[in-house]
């Protein structure tokens, strides 16, 4: 039992129509973008019966469009932490429906967000599948990737 | 109807508000806790009608505030509001005494299906 990237966007496509696109204005174009990009990364621990992580990766500009249509505000009012609590949330909602399709039992960490990809330890995995799309002009990606036994996911 | 939203991430209180306003629940006072140590506080302090609360939390679980507040006697009817919408989390969430357990990503009509009867 393990989740595809068809799993994932029938996830993020929920995600977005929920909360992202609720007018059917702003939706997640399921076409990979020109240029991916992990200006912040947010993800949440997955361990127990398996262990890795569940991600979230944007660009800056897409970080603060979605903090702003999470909070309904313009995009130019949002603060880091905003940014921080939405992607972060983002990848909390993603991150629990992913798990309903992991080896049981398994528990849920708390969300974090890295904006130092490249040089991130916690980033390091083995990626099992990945949904690329375009949000609003800019890279949105979801992926999960699974730690080798053992690995740190806290 | 005094409502208690707890939940650690600010979007998501609000969001979970804004739910509560399109699903018609308009007039109904909303009060907030950051994590499940200020949800047991506050409804303690405030006495909710009722609590809607996200399940994990930093200090304390929403499942483990719960479960302090039903230890202690308090009663206060209590919904969780959840990324995980699992069989095994909805069977402990109803032993530890929830009423119903909303999966994230929510609709405004899963709401409505939830809390009509307590709000309504």
């Amino acid at each position: 039992m393990a989740p595809t990237g068809d799993d994932l966007q029938q996830i993020a496509e929920q995600v977005w129509a929920s909360y992202l696109d609720t007018d059917g204005e702003k939706p997640l174009v399921p076409l990979p973008p020109d240029k991916l990009s992990r200006d912040v990364v947010a993800g949440v621990a997955v361990s127990g019966a398996w262990h890795g992580l569940v991600l979230v990766a944007c660009s800056a500009a897409a970080s603060k469009e979605a903090a702003a249509a999470l909070l309904g505000m313009g995009s130019d009012e949002v603060s880091d932490g905003d940014v921080d609590d939405a992607l972060g949330e983002l990848a909390n909602v993603i991150g629990g429906n992913v798990k309903s399709l992991l080896p049981e039992p398994c528990t849920l960490g708390l969300p974090e967000v890295h904006n130092d990809a490249a040089s991130d330890p916690w980033l390091i995995g083995d990626e099992i599948c990945r949904f690329e799309a375009t949000w609003m002009g800019e890279p949105m990606e979801v992926s999960v990737l699974e730690k080798p036994q053992g690995g740190e996911t806290e | 109807m005094k409502i208690l939203i707890a939940d650690d991430s600010r979007v998501m209180r609000q969001i979970v508000t804004r739910t509560l306003r399109q699903a018609g629940y308009d007039g109904h006072e909303l009060i907030e806790a950051e994590d499940g140590a200020q949800l047991v506080e506050k409804t303690k302090s405030e006495s909710p009608d009722l609590v809607l609360s996200d399940w994990n939390m930093p200090n304390m679980t929403g499942i483990e505030a719960l479960r302090a507040l039903r230890a202690s006697g308090n009663n206060t009817p209590f919904g969780f509001v959840t990324s995980e919408g699992t069989q095994e989390m909805r069977d402990t969430a109803s032993a530890g005494g929830a009423i119903f357990l909303i999966a994230k990503p929510f609709t405004a009509e899963m709401f409505k299906e939830q809390l009509d009867s307590i709000l309504g």
